[in-house]
């Protein structure tokens, strides 16, 4: 006798029966990122050994013990290694609507594999390097990650790839409808060679859909959930918009012919900017005018004057900034699935400023080295205290 | 207006007002104590499981934890203890006539039998309803102040003040159904008349 899978979110009453365990967890894990000491003791290192040593005193510890390999892509290899151990073990822990949830996280991952896998397969490297290089969270079988460098590529061996192997994958149903949406575009116009630029919009296409399918199921959660994710979501999806404008300058894609057919079609249709900004967005065509839209928009029009007056700081550091602002207050609440996301993605940034503190350590740049954005920090900005 | 369903002889209750009034004190006043024994249990280990699963979670990564938050699950014990204490004095409480008969003698004390039992079912409902709401108002807050402690040891005791002001409400119930069934006798026997 099988009993139907219960996904039952539950609200302040009851979330704790299914979630409980794994949502305390989370919390505790919460001590385990780099304290402000932590961080002022790495920027004061003279070489990767004190690095080494000085992360043997935090949550790293048994981490960099094991490993020998003094680089900085050797602390992100350990740094990445620990946080999906820790992701992995609570994946294991929870059980339905929260499994879901986490599965949704990793298919962003998945689809950051493929793009890399089918990139590299463009540009002739080595399979093995390639692999070594995905993000272990996004990973398929072994035979499936090998298969797909293998495919031809043009639409037809696009259109083979998704058949044969990405269909039962998780995120088949994104491929499958962007192979619809593409071979709606018309049948003269499609393009002949997938190159290295449009991998690209692929790769925006993709992840605009899951966007739109983690959007959706969140919202179908309903309660605190549905608040706070909706919202990182949401300001996910306009980063996004506002990236693939910005990059599109200089490009085929800012052609006034190319815009409207080709880049408002990358624009997700979740986010504050949806639907009059993306429909703006959609005409601008230098960064004048980007400006000029993103001025209606008070939240996006701070980070727009940052990159504008083009002082140290990139649009980039001013996005990751704004990011660490939202995630840190998924924190504040309790009985929500907002915590495992935040985690994740601030996980992400602590091993990006590990990697920005190891780089500057290697190369010797001491002045650059403070372009960082702390996690939890007691200095920062939106806490009431003067960054460093 | 008569429905043709419902049966108007004399051997047919006349409404739910006379089935309500008609059911006897010793049902009243046992369904009294099983509420309150019932319903306190309820509150107490729902109160339990909310707080213990997050106690449990948030240990992982800070096991100093353990011992100190235990007293959330005991404050959550608590509430099922005035459930108890009230079902014990509420049962004593209960008594049977002395001579066996068809009918109650003459001269019964109906006043006091009736009171008994309604003031029975009411003690043993505001201990019980009370509880649940004391439990898992503990529950939630205690769990709260695990995945707190486990940042900031700090806060705890903070925190301990929120669950003890929760946990203030079982011990209203308990009051009130005290007050109320002192009051309550079961007449054993006629009121003997000079």
């Amino acid at each position: 006798m099988t009993t139907k899978v219960q996904m039952v979110h539950g609200g302040m009453t009851d979330f704790n029966i299914y979630h409980g365990y794994p949502e305390a967890l989370v919390r505790g894990m919460r001590c385990s990122f780099l304290s402000d000491a932590d961080y002022h003791h790495l920027t004061q290192c003279e070489s990767l050994d004190d690095i080494k040593l000085n992360l043997a005193e935090s949550d790293y510890s048994a981490a960099v013990a094991d490993s020998d390999n003094l680089t900085p892509s050797g602390f992100q290899g350990v740094a990445v290694q620990k946080m999906v151990t820790e992701f992995t073990y609570l994946r294991t822990q929870c059980v339905e609507p929260l499994s879901t949830f986490l599965d949704f996280i990793t298919y962003e991952y998945m689809i950051e594999n493929i793009m890399l896998l089918l990139k590299g397969a463009l540009s002739g490297r080595n399979i093995n390097e390639l692999l070594a290089q995905c993000h272990p969270l996004g990973m398929f079988k072994a035979s499936t990650m090998r298969s797909i460098p293998t495919f031809e590529p043009n639409a037809r061996g696009f259109a083979d790839l998704y058949q044969t192997v990405l269909v039962d994958t998780p995120v088949g149903p994104y491929f499958a409808m962007f192979l619809q949406e593409s071979s709606e575009k018309g049948g003269g116009a499609v393009r002949n060679v997938i190159e290295e630029v449009e991998i690209e919009i692929i790769k925006s296409s993709l992840i605009k859909y899951w966007i739109e399918d983690f959007y959706q199921f969140c919202m179908k959660l309903g309660g605190d959930t549905a608040e706070i994710m909706g919202e990182l979501l949401k300001v996910r999806a306009d980063t996004n918009a506002i990236n693939i404008t910005l990059n599109s300058f200089g490009t085929s894609l800012n052609e006034p012919a190319m815009r409207i057919s080709d880049r408002k079609r990358l624009y997700p249709s979740v986010g504050h900017l949806y639907p009059a900004g993306t429909a703006m967005l959609a005409d601008v065509s230098n960064e004048e005018e980007l400006g000029r839209v993103l001025e209606l928009f008070p939240a996006y029009s701070g980070i727009w004057n940052i990159h504008s007056t083009g002082n140290d700081k990139s649009i980039d550091d001013a996005f990751y900034e704004r990011d660490v602002q939202q995630l840190e207050l998924a924190f504040e609440g309790q009985m929500h699935f907002g915590v495992f996301y935040a985690y994740v993605k601030l996980k992400e940034q602590e091993i990006r400023n590990l990697v920005w503190i190891t780089e500057c350590v290697l190369q010797q740049q001491k002045d650059e080295i403070e372009k960082f954005v702390p996690v939890f920090s007691f200095h920062a900005p939106w806490r009431g205290g003067k960054k460093k | 207006m008569a429905d043709m369903g419902t049966c108007t002889t004399p051997f047919c209750n006349a409404g739910w007002a006379e089935v309500l009034s008609h059911m006897s004190p010793y049902g009243y006043a046992n369904f009294g104590i099983a509420f309150g024994l019932g319903f306190s249990v309820v509150g107490a280990a729902w109160g339990i499981w909310l707080t213990g699963s997050s106690l449990v979670g948030a240990a992982v990564k800070a096991p100093r934890i353990r011992s100190k938050n235990l007293i959330s699950v005991i404050f959550c014990e608590a509430t099922a203890i005035y459930g108890v204490i009230m079902a014990i004095i509420l049962a004593n409480k209960v008594k049977k006539p002395e001579q066996e008969a068809f009918q109650f003698e003459e001269n019964w004390d109906f006043p006091s039998f009736y009171f008994a039992g309604y003031g029975m079912f009411s003690a043993g409902l505001s201990v019980g309803l009370t509880n649940i709401a004391s439990g898992v108002s503990v529950g939630i807050a205690g769990s709260s102040c695990a995945i707190a402690d486990a940042q900031d040891p700090s806060l705890f005791v903070k925190i301990l003040i929120v669950e003890i002001f929760a946990s203030a409400l079982g011990i209203f119930g308990i009051i009130v159904g005290i007050i109320e069934s002192n009051a309550c006798t079961f007449p054993i026997a006629g009121i003997e008349q000079e």
